[in-house]
């Protein structure tokens, strides 16, 4: 490890906090068309299932059941949070059980 | 500026919905502070860490390059950079309905965006949101559990069970999932769900995992910006 762990601390906390706010600010600059906003709004459902198309990737099979069973459950139950829950469960439960 | 709404009340609805996540990033927390314990940070060094860079991914990147003796102040800069670059897209997003709030209220809150409330309040902003002190309020209770996790790991590191035996590592894609399910209503919306997967499955071939999540919100948000047409 490096000696000086204040100054460490202090270049990686100034390289996360560049990310947090660099895209923020410019876009200040930027003017929103509606064109932009149906991009924007697009963003979330690429991001999230680009999330979960990694977990099954990475994962396999337990992880690509449970996944599909939040997909139902959502409908079923009309909760995400309930159905998110459950997975977590389901996918312990799987793992378990050796799969 | 300083005009939208900004509530306490906000603040409490978006904490009580991230309270969930935040027993997820809780137990990732743990995981984190036990690598930290291993590499020879102690408790205070571990969440000194935790709250500066507030980043799993970010956070494990650095601390492996440390380890390995060679790190240079610039090659641990640009490791954070590349891989927190996603948080330049979320913070683009959100910009529009965040900065009605104000600098002082935006950039506060920004200091809490993470992966999961950035998620949580892009859902709620898609059903109409206008109280902007939501993604603090979300963010929050994340915070604190990154923060308890990451003390009690590198305090306690040979009495716990992997995060992985629980599921925890799969509570992320499972929000990501049931927020999917539950947001695509309409077949058009779709569309970006199918370009994000197939954009992140090519690009972690290629590029890695962190390349991936960035890479495959950009191709989903340029294929609704080509899709777009005005309302006639």
């Amino acid at each position: 490890m490096t000696g000086n762990f204040p100054l460490l601390l202090l270049v990686m906390g100034a390289a996360a906090l560049l990310c947090r706010i660099a895209g923020f600010t410019l876009m200040r600059l930027v003017p929103v068309s509606p064109r932009l906003e149906a991009a924007l709004r697009a963003t979330p459902l690429a991001v999230m299932a680009a999330i979960s198309a990694l977990a099954v990737q990475a994962g396999g099979l337990a992880e690509g059941l449970a996944l599909t069973a939040v997909v139902a459950l959502t409908k079923v139950l009309g909760s995400d949070v309930a159905a998110a829950i459950l997975g977590v469960g389901i996918v312990a439960g799987l793992r378990w059980a050796g799969l | 500026m300083g005009r939208a709404l900004f509530t306490w009340n906000g603040f409490r609805r978006g904490a009580r919905e991230g309270l969930p996540l935040a027993a997820s990033i809780f137990a990732y927390g743990l995981g984190f502070g036990l690598v930290a314990a291993q590499a020879g940070f102690g408790v205070a060094k571990a969440m000194a860490t935790s709250a500066a860079i507030y980043s799993g991914s970010a956070q494990l990147a650095a601390v492996n390059l440390l380890q390995t003796g060679e790190a240079t102040l610039l090659a641990l800069f640009a490791t954070i950079l590349v891989i927190n670059a996603r948080y330049l897209l979320f913070g683009a997003a959100l910009q529009p309905w965040l900065w009605q709030a104000g600098p002082l209220r935006s950039y506060g809150s920004l200091l809490l965006l993470g992966d999961a409330n950035w998620l949580l309040t892009m859902r709620r902003i898609a059903q109409g949101e206008e109280d902007r002190a939501y993604l603090a309020g979300t963010g929050a209770p994340i915070a604190l559990g990154w923060l308890a996790g990451t003390a009690l790991g590198a305090a306690a590191v040979s009495v716990l069970p992997r995060p992985e035996a629980l599921g925890f590592d799969l509570m992320l894609p499972c929000f990501a999932t049931a927020m999917v399910a539950a947001m695509a209503r309409r077949g058009v919306d779709l569309v970006p769900v199918a370009v994000g997967a197939g954009a992140a499955l090519g690009i972690a071939q290629l590029l890695g995992p962190a390349a991936a999540v960035i890479g495959a919100g950009l191709a989903g948000g340029a294929v609704a910006a080509l899709m777009y047409r005005p309302p006639a």
